[in-house]
């Protein structure tokens, strides 16, 4: 009587290839457009602050020449690009704040 | 003066106007027993005549329109025939001026003086607040 | 540092402003002085063409005599007039002041890191 010869093991049926892993999704594209969004804002923002620093000078000369004719349009504006500058400045500090933190972990 | 600190300048040409009107009543009260023979002319009340100023024009308030003499050359005529200036009858001549009348002017100009006052120290007050704008 | 042009307009209005307060003060002092004409300060009209010129700085700041009618001992202040001014020349003094200040915080913030 013959033997027959052994069958490869598991040969009968073949396993089914592993179903690859699904690589990772991209998220909502947060990490790229992110770091746009914050440029604009940030060139925006000393847009905005240029301009009411413009606006406070040329309101201050008209007030020096006596043309000014509300002392409040003045001190508005004033006060306005003072609010301007002082937040692009902590949105600046806050930045530079974020990126030497970011730095200090990468070494 | 008007414009960036406008009130103040309003109100200083009222201030001006209405001084001008006491001292018109006083030289008026302080003239009353002027004697003056019968054929000359009695002193004559004067009043202020007040005009408002062009609003708009940069000038606003108000402005004397000019001084009017009361035209009343005529006075009273008193039997006084110990005064100097008596005429042949005893008679001299008195301004014709009312006293009441003038008190009652010195009582009004008087009020508006401080009311025009009033307006300066409130709007002083306003602008002072606008300059604080801010400030701590 | 503050010498760009509205810190320089600003500062030559002061100097305007404060001479103003000066001869104001020296009016009410002679109020009663026979002969006295009020003085007069001007200096806006002139600070106006020179910004228009570029040059601010190039201002003259004049005191005049004032030409108003006088009373019977040659003296022509009206003292409604001074007080006023001296009550506006001041609220405008402290608005130039107010000027410098805003120009002096913005380059504080821009330094300050």
């Amino acid at each position: 009587m013959t033997i027959g010869p052994i069958e490869a093991v598991g040969a009968g049926s073949p396993i089914g290839g592993l179903a690859p892993i699904g690589g990772l999704e991209a998220t909502e594209s947060t990490t790229s457009t992110n770091g746009a969004d914050f440029a604009a804002m940030l060139a925006g923002g000393l847009q905005k602050v240029e301009a009411a620093q413009d606006r406070a000078d040329n309101l201050a000369v008209q007030a020096a020449t006596g043309q000014l004719a509300d002392v409040h349009e003045y001190m508005i504006a004033a006060n306005e690009a003072q609010l301007t500058t002082q937040l692009t400045a902590a949105v600046r500090n806050k930045a530079i704040e974020a990126f030497n933190e970011i730095m200090r972990l990468q070494a | 003066m008007s414009g960036l600190f406008g009130a103040l300048g309003i109100a200083g040409t009222g201030l001006t106007v209405y001084r001008k009107w006491l001292d018109a009543v006083s030289d008026n009260i302080a003239n009353m027993n002027d004697a003056v023979a019968t054929n000359a002319d009695a002193f004559q009340a004067r009043y202020i005549v007040a005009r408002t100023a062009d609003y708009g024009s940069g000038t606003e308030g108000v402005q004397v329109g000019g001084a009017v003499l009361s035209g009343k050359t005529d006075g009273r005529i008193v039997n006084e025939p110990t005064n100097p200036l008596a005429d042949e009858d005893g008679n001299v001549k008195y301004p014709d001026i009312d006293l009441g009348d003038q008190m009652s002017q010195l009582i009004m100009a008087q009020r508006a003086y401080q009311a025009n006052l009033a307006v300066v120290d409130r709007a002083k007050d306003a602008y002072q607040s606008a300059l604080q704008l801010g400030k701590g | 540092m503050l010498d760009d042009i509205t810190s320089v307009t600003v500062k030559t209005a002061l100097t305007g402003l404060a001479m103003r307060q000066r001869v104001t003060a020296d009016n009410i002092a002679n109020i009663e002085t026979p002969g006295f004409l009020a003085g007069r300060v001007s200096f806006e009209n002139s600070l106006r063409t020179a910004v228009e010129n570029g040059s601010p700085a190039a201002t003259s700041i004049s005191n005049d005599r004032s030409l108003e009618p006088t009373r019977l001992n040659g003296n022509n202040v009206n003292l409604d007039h001074e007080t006023l001014t001296h009550l506006d020349t001041n609220m405008r003094y402290q608005l130039m002041l107010r000027a410098v200040d805003t120009k002096i915080s913005l380059l504080r913030t821009a330094i300050g890191g």
